[in-house]
């Protein structure tokens, strides 16, 4: 990729990139791009997000060396995100400078064990840093391959509220579904919770998928957790063989096959509204239960989902539309895009950030990542595209 | 029940009814009304059994219309996911493609100068100049993930049949470890270099050797290829994805054979690029050694051609001390002041003279060049008339031109002044109309040109004598070489006259040049600067 774009700086903010196949080398050349872009300030924080096929720790060595003393948050991804569309292998950086927002970062782990308490550690954490100052949002990376983010989301309004902005991804691992990385200053994490407190700033959002229903309503019968273990009284897995038919069947425990379905998710119905709650299939369980991405509540409506690369498009310009209603300037834009996004999209995935960057507009800086979710408050979805940006 | 024996029902009811009341003692009134009422109901219930049957009748056409749209759903979801198959093969074949389009153009830009001391460059410098081993490390995670493979492992093959591994993608070190070890005892590497088209293992019942690699990469395919280029280390490369069942594709093997030869190619051009710099390097080295003993060689012939001046010049000074007396002695004895001399004495008295002449010219000539040679003298730049220089000449020569009848002309062309040293400059045109009145047979012709060209001053002496054979001519200008001429054999000569014109002349900053070919004649020309620099000229 040209990655002509990633020159795109409004004084405080840069943008670093490097697709070196060494992970020392690129994680010192992103930062060290994004370090002297920035010419009258030296960053002051920043968020990374870059391919898990990297060497975590020597990236962060290597992030750590251009930046020192700088607030790094972030995560690995399932293919990273520049102005000039989307980039594989690489590692990705936006740095900030001291322009007058507060920042404050929070670490939590043990997710897989404890996710609410592992939320609450990172906000606490952070809220300690932040020193009562008055805050704007707070901006969280977890980890896509642990359950019970929905308790992690708890976990952080029990130190910030309810009425707190809360926004972030599920970190992913370029589809391998083996291991995903936080990044917390110069440490590469698995199930944990980052986090970053801002303040003195506005921030704006937008959480779109563009997902129709196309399965006949089921009833979830029995489910635990993100476990869904029955539909309309049969094994989740007969819904997925009875629409996906015998021959996918034979692959429904290899990683292939949950690739495939990242593009089909499961749509929970709202009971208000008409609005889809959408969950990937993350593995097939030999008891013919599925393990989801997200919370399935029992007792309620689910709907095999279907997309399109029209709808998912004004989707994503929906999303960044809501993103900026309340703002009356940007700074920059991070976008948190689903790995099913980019997998029903395909070759049209640079079209997506195109269509965000006019509405943004083209000088506004812009990295991302894709995400095995997407979260705002505490809503959860998959399949969507969160726009946050962060302005006046 | 069907709505035909409800409908038999009502009506036996009904008649059953109507006759209890008729048989039922009651005024007919009442009868009359109660069998109004009864056919009252009874249409009523008919008309709510036929509203039944239309609302069962929709809501079964509803289910089968639910089903047919949930059929058709499922139809859709299968090519929707068919096609989303299709589309992610086709994406993953352009991928591969143009992965092997960049890792070919990186490939063929690589081959300008490099230093083969350096390191595995940047993936985005653009240019590979890599040593053959390093090329097997061009495996990056993203050329692996291009081709659909979530692992890669290459490397180069040992004379011993073992593996060392320059890259692992996806594999731990210890796996790689344990995966080399299988590769080495069950005889696949040697299968793959000795048929290195891709293969691809996959589970097969049949096959334990298959399971044991699956096993060992945690996979369900593999495609293992040879690298076999024609020079440089042979190699392996494998590859392999997790499942083997939706994504594996049958062009796969054949793009990974053409990454395969690809790098095959690569190999071979860096080892035969680093052959060439090699030999490059080693010719470098010998022209430079063989430069230095030149210089050292150049150094010691100075110091003994110096050495060669200084003795030329004290042995001709002490040759010429007693040379003079020689000649002074044989001259008085000529004059016959000790008395008259018999005609043998006076022919051996000649001898004396005209060999003591000759040798005086020698030692002369040699103590010039011995002079200029050692820097010992400056030439002057002083304005010499070309008109006189050119009277002194047909003085000193016509009386020669007319003895031999040849035709003696000087032509200045406008040339008026020459700048140089006018005790030198002189002995050039002396020697050079000697010469050619020396090699010009009778009824020759012998002319002297000057003209200006290009800010010099060109002046040549043209003959129409013997000439000299073109072998000749570059060592006509070393001392004592004397051309195979008959005329030498006749003539005495020093061999030291071109010699010494030509040290004048580069001292003058000039230049000059002889061409002959024999029977037609010699033209000897020579260059002075019309305006020579200030600096006084030294010849060392």
């Amino acid at each position: 990729m040209g990655s002509t774009h990633v020159g795109i700086a409004n004084g405080t903010v840069a943008l670093g990139w490097s697709n070196h196949p060494n992970a020392l080398t690129a994680g010192e050349t992103a930062g060290r791009m994004a370090s002297h872009r920035m010419t009258d300030h030296r960053p002051r924080w920043a968020v990374v997000f870059a391919s898990s096929w990297f060497d975590q720790p020597k990236l962060l060595e290597g992030l750590h060396r251009a930046l020192p003393d700088v607030i790094l948050v972030g995560g690995s991804s399932a293919g990273e995100i520049l102005p000039d569309g989307p980039t594989s292998h690489s590692c990705v950086v936006l740095a900030v400078g001291d322009d007058g927002m507060e920042v404050a970062s929070g670490l939590g782990v043990g997710a897989d064990r404890d996710p609410r308490l592992a939320g609450h550690e990172a906000a606490l954490q952070a809220l300690k840093r932040f020193q009562g100052k008055s805050r704007s949002g707070f901006l969280l990376f977890g980890d896509g391959l642990v359950g019970g983010y929905t308790e992690t989301l708890h976990g952080v309004q029990e130190v910030l509220g309810t009425q707190s902005v809360v926004a972030g991804g599920l970190m992913a691992d370029d589809l391998r579904f083996t291991q995903t990385y936080q990044y917390a200053d110069d440490q590469a994490l698995s199930r944990s919770v980052v986090g970053l407190l801002l303040g003195s700033c506005a921030i704006g959002m937008g959480l779109e998928h563009g997902f129709e229903p196309i399965s006949r309503p089921l009833r979830v019968t029995a489910a635990h957790a993100n476990i869904l273990q029955q539909l309309d009284g049969h094994p989740a897995m007969d819904v997925y063989e009875e629409y996906f038919g015998d021959e996918v069947m034979e692959h429904v425990h290899e990683k292939s096959f949950t690739r495939q379905l990242i593009a089909y998710p499961l749509g929970i119905q709202g009971e208000t509204t008409d609005a889809f709650l959408l969950r990937n299939v993350r593995e097939f369980s030999a008891d013919g239960s599925v393990v989801c991405t997200g919370e399935i509540p029992e007792g309620a409506t689910v709907r095999l989902m279907i997309g399109s690369k029209e709808l998912a498009l004004e989707a994503a310009s929906r999303a960044a539309q809501t993103a900026l209603r309340s703002l009356a300037s940007v700074r920059f834009v991070l976008l948190f895009d689903s790995a099913s996004r980019r997998a029903l999209l395909g070759s049209d995935a640079a079209r997506e950030i195109q269509q965000i960057r006019h509405i943004i507009g083209l000088s506004t800086p812009l990295i991302g990542c894709y995400t095995y979710g997407e979260h705002v408050l505490s809503t959860m979805q998959t399949g969507a595209a969160l726009v946050i940006a962060v302005g006046e | 029940m069907t709505n035909i024996s409800v409908r038999t029902i009502l009506l036996l009811t009904a008649s059953v009814i109507v006759v209890a009341i008729l048989t039922i003692e009651l005024d007919w009134m009442i009868k009359l009304l109660a069998i109004l009422v009864l056919l009252g109901s009874m249409t009523y219930v008919t008309l709510a059994l036929d509203a039944r049957q239309g609302q069962v009748k929709e809501l079964s056409q509803l289910r089968t219309t639910c089903e047919q749209l949930d059929q058709q759903a499922k139809r859709i979801i299968r090519s929707d996911l068919e096609l989303h198959r299709t589309q992610e093969a086709l994406d993953r074949k352009v991928a591969s493609l143009l992965a092997l389009h960049a890792l070919s153009q990186r490939f063929s830009l690589g081959h300008g100068p490099r230093d083969p001391r350096r390191g595995i460059p940047s993936e985005g410098e653009g240019r590979v100049n890599l040593h053959p081993e390093d090329l097997y490390g061009q495996l990056t995670p993203s050329l692996v993930s291009s081709f659909g493979f979530s692992k890669g492992l290459s490397g180069v093959c040992q004379s011993t049949g073992r593996v060392s591994w320059k890259t692992l993608v996806g594999v731990s070190e210890h796996e790689a470890q344990q995966i080399e070890e299988y590769l080495h005892t069950s005889g696949l590497i040697s299968q793959a270099l000795a048929n290195p088209m891709p293969r691809a293992v996959t589970p097969d019942q049949t096959n334990p050797s298959a399971a044991t690699l699956l096993a060992l990469f945690q996979s369900r395919c593999v495609v293992l290829a040879g690298i076999k280029p024609s020079a440089g280390p042979s190699g392996c490369l494998l590859l392999a994805r997790e499942d083997a069942g939706l994504s594996s594709e049958e062009g796969d093997q054949d793009l990974v054979g053409i990454l395969a030869d690809q790098l095959a190619i690569a190999i071979e051009s860096s080892a035969l690029y680093e052959e060439a710099w090699n030999a490059r390097q080693g010719l470098e080295r010998t022209v430079q050694e063989r430069t230095r003993e030149l210089e050292a060689a150049n150094a010691q012939l100075t110091r003994l051609n110096k050495a060669k001046s200084d003795f030329v010049s004290a042995v001709s000074h002490e040759l010429r001390t007693p040379l003079s007396a020689v000649k002074g002695y044989a001259s008085l004895l000529s004059t016959g002041q000790f008395g008259s001399l018999q005609p043998a004495q006076k022919e051996r008295l000649s001898k004396i003279e005209k060999h003591a002449d000759l040798l005086t010219d020698l030692i002369n000539n040699l103590l010039d060049i011995a002079r200029i040679e050692s820097g010992r003298v400056t030439m002057e730049s002083r304005p010499i008339t070309v008109k006189d220089l050119l009277a002194h000449l047909a003085e000193l020569f016509k009386p020669q031109a007319d003895a031999k009848h040849l035709t003696l002309s000087m032509d200045a062309d406008g040339v008026d002044q020459l700048l140089g040293d006018p005790k030198h400059l002189p002995r050039v045109l002396i020697n050079l109309l000697s010469n050619a009145v020396k090699y010009t047979p009778e009824g020759g012709a012998i002319r002297l040109s000057m003209s200006r060209h290009n800010g010099q001053i060109v002046t040549s002496v043209k003959d129409t004598g013997a000439g000299i054979d073109p072998s000749e001519v570059p060592k006509l200008f070393q001392e004592f070489y004397r051309a195979a001429h008959p005329i030498n054999e006749q003539v005495k000569g020093t061999g030291l006259g071109l010699t010494l014109v030509k040290r004048i002349i580069e001292a003058h900053q000039g230049t000059i040049q002889l061409q002959s070919e024999i029977g037609k004649g010699t033209t000897v020309t020579f260059t002075l600067p019309e305006h020579p620099s200030t600096t006084p000229q030294k010849v060392g």
